[in-house]
């Protein structure tokens, strides 16, 4: 797709589709369609942000790079990588820029690098750069000197080199390192952002800066090779398991929600969050995912650290936890006009103290799913997974404040009370396959039948003939889809299919459903949410309605941005973006729907 | 001053480190696991982890008793304050080296800073002081270790 990109920004900001991701399993850069790097976290991907201009156009921090003269542009993944490539098309001629963060392979690299490299196609083009990097979230002084040379921004423990080949004399001033050159066919030239943190920068050689981008091109067709998923919207599936390879966090396994923070969910709004935390809600839909693409590699290291992260806390879950297992996610906000003057900029996130009784559920789901994939549960998780059965049993008549994390008060919400009851049935059902102790199992089958009761005489509105919100309530919830989708009630039910419709006919507009009505404790309004949208994909194909799904399926992934990404919602009028990008949850649900949609039509 | 003597100090000094990681773990202090940390360099099953680790753990307690006892000669004194001086200077160099720099680096299942899309780690490192494994493992981690110090000097000092 070819965009006219000249004066496509607002107030400086860009709109949140522009955004293409680019990473390494440590840490993701978002990358504008102007050739801008508005967003990058370093070391790691929950760190300070070394550019966020995405959150402060003007001191945020970012790192430029394009044409000097008005351009239009074209972008893709090189196949099956998350290498991206922006094609420049200039009255003079045109230039592709490759871009990645590299991954380390063999020998002495930096232990960050991001490389950007510009190769004309035809003609000449002049290029400009700047480097502006802005330390802590834009809060530390930055230092910009040179050593040996070459340019280095410095601060504190982080240093950030950059190395050039080919891209002009860079001249330094004490916010940004800059530069300008004549792209000219075989003659590419390379900038190199080479970073450290609490130890000496490494200089890289422009034949190692080559060898590293080849091998990183190479390391991720490696990687996308080994996916097995065959079924319709296959495409869409690759790349989505491409940007949740992006999310999770190698160095433990955990997987990020998303990989900013405080994009708003309305714009000027006040719905911000910091999103760079594992959520337990997402586990067994992560856990699924990543069978179902054949990465059981990915899927037992994701489930090890949720073993260990959920251990401090046991037998209580809390809704998230930090990428290195961490339970301290204090919630401060950031001196930062915010994207769009959207206030405030969170970083931490206070829902980690919220009651989410859902998590139990989704916890034993996935625990369920991978001893159904062959896992091997030893008897001291099967103690723990009983003793978390043990506390659901005694938990799940309480209020909560549901998945979706409701700052208003805690309600007796039915998504929470149905995934008490899968909590509570897959217990009962490892416990018969002896895998957890049968001690407390006969208590276990009674409170999932008290659960359920609750749920059919409470949670359903006759009004509606829907499964309501919360208990006693007309307000629906497109939440009461994962009921459904994780094995609550019998799927082809009166209750459930007229749910589905009912969801549908309230929450929809067009392809795209609202989480909720009802009150949740904030102001103002909220776009789609990408992912409910999916749900009902599914849902609907679990009803039997399986050409209906298959019509949205091919609508919702339409509405990905040019290079297959989507974010956390969607405005439904406009089909702008809104809130955290790459939302994992969004492209989770789309891996779900497809192969829902693949299972029905085998049947 | 005698090296089984020593030995057998280790070995109790082991015992009672295990015991309050344990403890610790139970109460909800930390994730630390240390022989857990150490079979799951050997192998991924995790009860045979956890069995070779616990041997290990204990190899391993025996040879820093070995070192304790070394120390202790060239000083001419073994005060059982001076073992849990050790211990702490243990304890701190475990937290701060041997856990958070060194196993990362050799152990094959553990993330590392370094790991990246070509890695699945199965454990996350433990961090500076082994914070990653809950706040409060450095003091349990040190506590342990300062006691361990202690039962050896003292069990050379009962020996005398």
């Amino acid at each position: 797709m070819r965009q006219d990109v000249t004066a496509r920004r607002q107030d400086g900001y860009l709109a949140l589709r522009s955004y293409a991701v680019i990473g390494d399993g440590r840490t993701v850069a978002l990358v504008g369609d102007d050739g801008a790097v508005d967003w990058l976290a370093w070391p790691d991907l929950d760190s300070r942000s070394v550019f966020a201009a995405l959150l402060d156009s003007e001191h945020g921090g970012r790192c430029s790079l394009c044409p000097a003269d008005g351009f239009s542009t074209q972008r893709r993944y090189l196949p099956g990588t998350n290498v991206l490539e922006t094609t420049f098309t200039t009255g003079t001629g045109v230039v592709r820029v490759l871009d990645a963060l590299t991954l380390r392979g063999r020998g002495l690299g930096p232990s960050r690098e991001f490389q950007r490299r510009v190769e004309a196609v035809s003609g000449e083009v002049r290029m400009i750069w700047e480097v502006r990097p802005r330390f802590g979230d834009g809060r530390r002084r930055t230092r910009i000197s040179w050593r040996s040379g070459v340019p280095v921004a410095t601060c504190g423990a982080d240093a950030l080199a950059v190395r050039l080949s080919h891209a002009g004399d860079p001249v330094v001033d004490a916010g940004a390192i800059r530069g300008s050159f004549e792209a000219v066919p075989g003659s590419p030239a390379v900038i190199a952002l080479c970073a450290s943190h609490q130890e000496p920068l490494v200089f890289p050689t422009v034949r190692e800066m080559e060898a590293r981008f080849a091998a990183t091109i190479a390391g991720w067709e490696k990687w996308s090779s080994t996916l097995v998923y065959q079924g319709p919207w296959r495409e869409a599936v690759e790349r989505s398991a491409l940007i949740l390879k992006l999310l999770i966090y190698a160095p433990s396994g955990a997987v990020a929600a998303a990989a900013t923070t405080s994009l708003p969910e309305r714009i000027g709004g006040e719905r911000n969050w910091d999103y760079r935390f594992c959520w337990i809600r997402d586990a067994a839909f992560t856990m699924a995912a990543l069978l179902r693409l054949g990465r059981s590699p990915e899927a037992t290291a994701y489930f090890w650290w949720l073993i260990h992260a959920t251990q401090l806390t046991h037998p209580r879950v809390r809704p998230l936890y930090r990428l290195d297992g961490g339970t301290r996610t204090v919630e401060t906000t950031l001196a930062m006009p915010g994207y769009r003057d959207s206030r405030p900029v969170r970083v931490g996130n206070a829902a980690a103290e919220q009651l989410q009784l859902d998590s139990y559920g989704e916890l034993l789901a996935t625990v369920w799913l991978f001893v159904r994939a062959g896992g091997h549960l030893d008897p001291e998780l099967g103690r723990r997974v009983g003793e978390i059965a043990d506390l659901i049993g005694r938990l799940w008549q309480q209020p909560d404040a549901g998945i979706w994390e409701v700052r208003s008060a805690p309600a007796h919400f039915t998504q929470s009370k149905m995934m008490c009851w899968v909590a509570l049935d897959r217990a009962a059902r490892l416990a018969d396959e002896g895998l957890v102790p049968n001690r407390h199992q006969e208590s276990w089958r009674e409170q999932a039948r008290a659960c359920h009761d609750f749920i059919e005489e409470h949670c359903f509105s006759v009004g509606q003939d829907s499964y309501a919100r919360s208990a006693g309530s007309e307000e629906l919830d497109a939440s009461v889809l994962l009921g459904l989708l994780s094995g609550y009630g019998e799927t082809h039910s009166d209750r459930w299919r007229n749910t589905v419709k009912a969801v549908r006919r309230v929450l929809g507009r067009g392809p795209h459903l609202l989480r909720y009505t009802g009150d949740d404790g904030l102001s103002g309004t909220e776009g789609a949410f990408i992912s409910c949208a999916f749900w009902m994909v599914e849902a609907l194909a679990r009803t039997g309605q399986v050409e209906e799904a298959t019509v949205l399926m091919d609508e919702l992934v339409g509405l990905a941005n040019d290079v297959g990404v989507f974010a956390e919602e969607i405005d439904p009028e406009t089909g702008a973006f809104l809130g955290n990008l790459p939302q994992g949850l969004s492209h989770l649900a789309l891996i779900s729907a497809a192969t829902a949609i693949a299972d029905e039509r085998r049947r | 001053m005698s090296f089984w003597v020593a030995l057998a100090g280790g070995f109790a000094g082991t015992l009672v480190l295990t015991i309050i990681l344990r403890t610790a773990t139970e109460l909800n202090l930390t994730r630390i696991d240390l022989p857990f940390l150490l079979g799951t360099a050997l192998v991924e099953n995790r009860s045979l982890a956890k069995a070779l680790g616990y041997i290990a753990h204990f190899v391993l307690g025996l040879g820093f008793a070995a070192v304790y006892y070394l120390m202790f000669l060239a000083l001419g004194r073994h005060d059982w304050w001076l073992g849990a001086f050790f211990g702490l200077a243990h304890g701190i160099f475990s937290g701060t080296v041997l856990i958070n720099v060194a196993l990362p680096l050799v152990h094959p299942r553990m993330g590392t800073p370094l790991s990246d899309a070509t890695d699945t780690a199965l454990l996350e490192p433990p961090g500076f002081l082994a914070r990653n494994y809950g706040t409060q493992t450095a003091v349990v981690l040190l506590l342990a270790h300062v006691l361990y110090g202690t039962f050896i000097a003292g069990f050379l000092n009962l020996a005398r």
